[in-house]
């Protein structure tokens, strides 16, 4: 397969067996004693948005729903010894699902995904309130960024010069600028091989157009790997559809607004619990940024939404 | 430092100032007892002046500071004094100063920055004084880029956790207008131009109270506001003469700077004000244009509650924007419902109808910039778990072949 002639010819040293295309995060050893159901509910929140009443046991879930695994890096070595992964240079290797219930990821088998933990008593999470008492109104996700190290020293010259999609101007900044067109992202390649990933609209797809990338450096001949993937900030936007007297709220949430129309026409909202910060405009649209997970951005939503609200009524 | 008149020791009145090398001494020349070494208080013969002599200089405490902390400190001190400010400003911004220069994000910032920094403790403590002082008269006093002015400003008040509370619209009213060159006669200055400055004041207010409560201030920069508003007063006031005057040739006139979007906030202003005109009965019969408006400005400001709220539907504006479907471009929906709506409640504010009112909303959204919308998320986009195999064939379209590489490197080598 060519791909792993590729991988032969590169004069690193390096498995041949690339698990590029599992996910490997590294993870600390309570995380995987702990077991994956206490961190799975972070990537699940993610489903809320399309009020999904999937995650409630006994309703078989399929494959989607499954996100990145939580186990840890032993699974690095199980495509070696184990047979029973389909062997196809074209398939990512689903290592993920079976996590579930086996801390140590013996079974690397796509198919396990039936096996779900119940949720809901574990862990706290962002609840999906009912429409009457929340505001109606789901803020979209916009941008996502996020970093991955590819664990290995690159040459930006090399690359540049291989990657149609590249560009790299050393005297402006010192890393390759590379874009895919699926998922629409950009991302920013360093020397040192870390990598940033901007532009996608959701955590999943961040993850597929870093994984693209982390693809595209290894088929130029480069040992990357896929480590320490991390969401590192979220942007969402909505509209409350109703003009709001910004002069009004600067001046009873003093402590956290900051509207200087001499600078910029909205009000930044600092919130507290969520850490979260808002720009507010008098059209009434809220931009919510600083997340590192889906749910801050509904909760931060829903906690400004009321306070907006009071402002309606006064124009 | 009243020297005793008496020698301690041997009670003789007789007591001279010598100098003992370069030390002055109070000594008594009856049994040599040195009374007094020096001056009590400062070396500096001033203080026989009975002028005060400041803490800073008589003592080491100038020289335990740094010398970038001097010269900053030196520097806003100018500015309170350039500015006019009281004295408990200077203390108050010099004390911010010290704050901020101990914190480390702005120890080692570069001294342009400093600079800045000293001008946004003397602009800090202005606002929470309500002083009104602008960010743009701060920077034309440091010659400073108003982006970088106010990168300094927002880190300054984040690091500090400064309150600062907004601009006063009725003191920068004031402020503003006392830089117009209409009060006083001079030579270039036509009789016709001079105005009393109390009534243009008044009036200056009125309007911007008005563009308030019509949604033009929010979000905007607060001077085209006031100049625009200062303008229509103007010229209100004698509408005869003044008419004829442009708005460009009135700032030229009164010394003061045209801003760009004044133009904007006059159209603004004087579509607020037909339709406004439009609701009062005895200017019915006259089809007004935004010129000869200006000559009702006095009537339309007496009654401009009523007036207000006649040509604007406020309440009927927010129900149907409730009612709008909470999707998609939110400018458009909204007037389209209004459009649809009976009455021939005009759709876009750009129509000055007198006929039903408008709702009263910021122009923002009376007038939606065609933005492209963004498509809300597809199934197909949702279903993606992050997890999905990558195919060769894709990531190959992203590489070069080697003739192509071939034919980069020699273009690359022209370059």
């Amino acid at each position: 397969s060519s791909f792993k002639d590729d991988i032969s010819t590169s004069p690193q040293l390096f498995t041949p067996m690339s698990p590029y295309d599992a996910y490997l995060p590294i993870q600390t050893a309570e995380d995987v004693l702990l077991g994956s159901q206490f961190n799975q509910p972070k990537e699940l929140s993610t489903d809320f948005s399309s009020v999904d009443l999937s995650f409630l046991p006994d309703i078989t879930q399929d494959n989607k729903e499954q996100n990145p695994p939580e186990d840890g890096h032993e699974m690095q070595k199980e495509p070696d010894g184990d047979g029973s992964i389909p062997r196809n240079e074209d398939s990512g290797i689903f290592m993920d699902e079976s996590s579930l219930s086996y801390p140590d990821g013996t079974q690397p088998s796509p198919e396990a995904s039936g096996v779900c933990p119940p949720l809901t008593p574990m862990t706290p999470m962002t609840p999906v309130t009912p429409a009457s008492e929340s505001s109606g109104i789901v803020p979209q996700l916009q941008n996502i960024v996020s970093t991955v190290n590819l664990a290995c020293k690159l040459d930006l010259k090399n690359i540049a010069l291989h990657a149609r999609n590249a560009e790299y101007n050393p005297k402006r900044f010192a890393a390759v600028i590379m874009r895919i067109r699926e998922p629409r992202t950009t991302a920013l390649i360093f020397s040192s091989g870390k990598m940033v990933c901007t532009g996608a609209k959701s955590e999943e797809q961040s993850r597929l157009a870093a994984r693209k990338y982390a693809r595209v450096v290894q088929k130029l001949g480069f040992p990357a790997k896929f480590l320490d993937f991390k969401i590192q900030n979220m942007v969402g936007s909505c509209d409350v559809r109703f003009p709001i007297r910004l002069e009004g709220l600067v001046l009873t949430h003093q402590q956290f607004s900051s509207y200087e129309p001499e600078l910029f026409p909205g009000l930044i909202y600092r919130m507290v619990k969520p850490r979260i910060v808002l720009l507010i405009f008098v059209s009434g649209k809220v931009v919510l940024t600083g997340a590192k997970e889906r749910s801050e951005i509904y909760e931060a939503f829903e906690n400004i939404y009321p306070i907006l609200k009071g402002f309606k009524k006064a124009s | 430092m009243a020297a005793p008149g008496r020698c301690p020791e041997c009670g003789s009145e007789a007591l001279v100032e010598d100098s003992h090398y370069a030390q002055q001494q109070l000594v008594c020349a009856a049994c040599g007892c040195v009374l007094a070494e020096g001056l009590l208080t400062t070396t500096y013969t001033d203080e026989e002046h009975l002028r005060e002599v400041a803490y800073s200089q008589s003592t080491g405490q100038r020289e335990q500071q740094s010398r970038c902390l001097q010269r900053g400190i030196r520097r806003v001190q100018d500015l309170c004094k350039v500015l006019q400010l009281p004295t408990v400003f200077e203390e108050t911004a010099v004390s911010y100063f010290r704050r901020a220069l101990q914190h480390p994000s702005f120890h080692l910032v570069s001294l342009e920055k400093k600079e800045l920094l000293g001008g946004c403790c003397v602009f800090v403590t202005c606002r929470q004084h309500n002083w009104p002082l602008t960010m743009g008269t701060i920077c034309s006093l440091l010659y400073a880029k108003q982006e970088l002015f106010a990168s300094v400003y927002l880190s300054l008040q984040k690091e500090l956790g400064l309150c600062v509370p907004a601009l006063s619209l009725a003191d920068l009213v004031n402020t503003h207008l006392s830089s117009f060159r209409l009060f006083q006669h001079a030579s270039d200055v036509p009789a016709w131009f001079m105005e009393d400055k109390e009534k243009l004041v008044a009036r200056t207010m009125q309007i911007v109270e008005l563009a308030s409560e019509t949604w033009l201030v929010t979000g905007r920069h607060p001077v085209p506001i006031v100049t625009a508003a200062a303008f229509l007063s103007w010229q209100s006031l004698q509408p005869a003469a003044r008419l004829t005057c442009t708005f460009a040739r009135f700032c030229k006139l009164a010394g003061v700077d045209l801003p760009p979007p004044a133009h904007l906030r006059l159209k603004e202003l004087l579509e607020i004000l037909l339709r406004m005109a439009s609701q009062l009965a005895w200017l019915r019969v006259f089809s007004l244009d935004k010129k000869t408006v200006v000559k009702h400005i006095g009537d339309l400001l007496q009654h401009r509650i009523f007036l207000l709220k006649n040509a604007f539907c406020l309440e009927d504006g927010e129900e149907q924007r409730d009612a709008a479907p909470a999707e998609g471009s939110p400018g458009s929906a909204p007037a389209a419902e209004a459009a649809a709506r009976a009455e021939g409640c005009p759709s876009e504010g750009k129509r000055q109808r007198e006929g039903g009112p408008r709702p009263l909303l910021p122009p923002c959204l009376i007038n939606p910039r065609k933005r492209l919308r963004t498509a809300a998320p597809s199934a197909s986009d949702s279903a993606i778990t992050g997890d999905e195999p990558i195919s060769d064939s894709e990531i190959e379209e992203y590489l070069r072949g080697p003739e192509e590489i071939r034919a980069f490197r020699k273009a690359k080598a022209w370059v």
